[in-house]
């Protein structure tokens, strides 16, 4: 079973997360690059994908004619994806074991986030009856 | 340049409508994706596409004090909930809104485009050097 693992925040929780000491920095990559090998071991990881801050995001919508129209305005609450897991497991309380871990990622000073992930199972493809 | 291609903005009461669609519209607008996705691989530009779960099934987890998965979290009532996503690699951002907006057309009831919002942002390549 696939699923899908997503961490992001909130624009302001981006701007803090740009405000950590380095060293703190340092122990999150750490933590996930070290998450990542473990999952790759372990034969569970799919994909790890990070993605650039949220001020480089559009909103793209097409327009009649159906040309790109880029200018799209997110709202205030909006939450971005930081990034995301693809795990292959046996069950969803492997994936939520998985989750787990990621949200207990060090933050400042090494304490534990406990940050929300969030659990998605990946489709294999549209319902039959949509064919 | 990679590109990751959202489709947002559908919160849980959004989600219900598409029960409401007609069986034909909704086999129009899985072809539409079908042949989206098909055209993109040929292009060579296409790394992946996945669909999700409908948000009804999705779980917020959290870690324990000790460790362990807490899986009861809540989600904003107005939480917009991620449908899919392509990923694409591109020669420049013009071309991902470009893609972006096909997508965006893709057919909704009565076949009409529903020019709905895509999220694009770049692809990380890796963590930021001063990182590691």
């Amino acid at each position: 079973m696939k699923y899908i693992l997503m961490t992001g925040g909130r624009k302001a929780e981006w701007d803090a997360f740009a405000a950590w000491p380095k060293n703190d920095v340092q122990a999150y990559a750490a933590f996930v690059n070290s998450l990542n090998r473990e999952l790759t071991e372990s034969g569970e990881l799919v994909a790890a994908v990070g993605l650039a801050g949220p001020g480089q995001a559009k909103a793209v919508r097409a327009a009649q004619d159906g040309t790109p129209i880029t200018d799209g305005v997110f709202p205030e609450a909006k939450e971005f994806l930081a990034g995301y897991w693809i795990v292959d497991v046996e069950n969803p309380a492997r994936a939520y074991e998985i989750a787990a871990r990621a949200s207990a990622a060090p933050g400042p000073g090494g304490v534990p986030m406990h940050n929300p992930i969030e659990v998605r199972q990946i489709m294999s493809g549209p319902p039959v009856e949509f064919l | 340049m990679k590109y990751m291609l959202m489709m947002q903005g559908c919160t849980k009461a959004n989600f219900e409508t598409f029960n409401a669609w007609q069986k034909k519209d909704l086999q129009a607008h899985i072809a539409f994706m079908k042949n989206f996705c098909k055209s993109l691989g040929e292009s060579g530009e296409l790394l992946s596409a996945e669909g999700l779960d409908a948000p009804g099934q999705a779980v917020a987890v959290r870690a324990g004090k000790d460790g362990r998965p807490v899986t009861d979290g809540v989600f904003p009532e107005s939480k917009e909930f991620l449908m899919g996503y392509w990923i694409v690699d591109v020669k420049s951002p013009e071309r991902a809104y470009e893609i972006a907006a096909q997508a965006s057309a893709a057919p909704g009831p009565g076949g009409v485009p529903m020019n709905m919002l895509i999220e694009v942002r770049q692809v990380a390549s890796g963590p930021p050097e001063e990182w590691s």
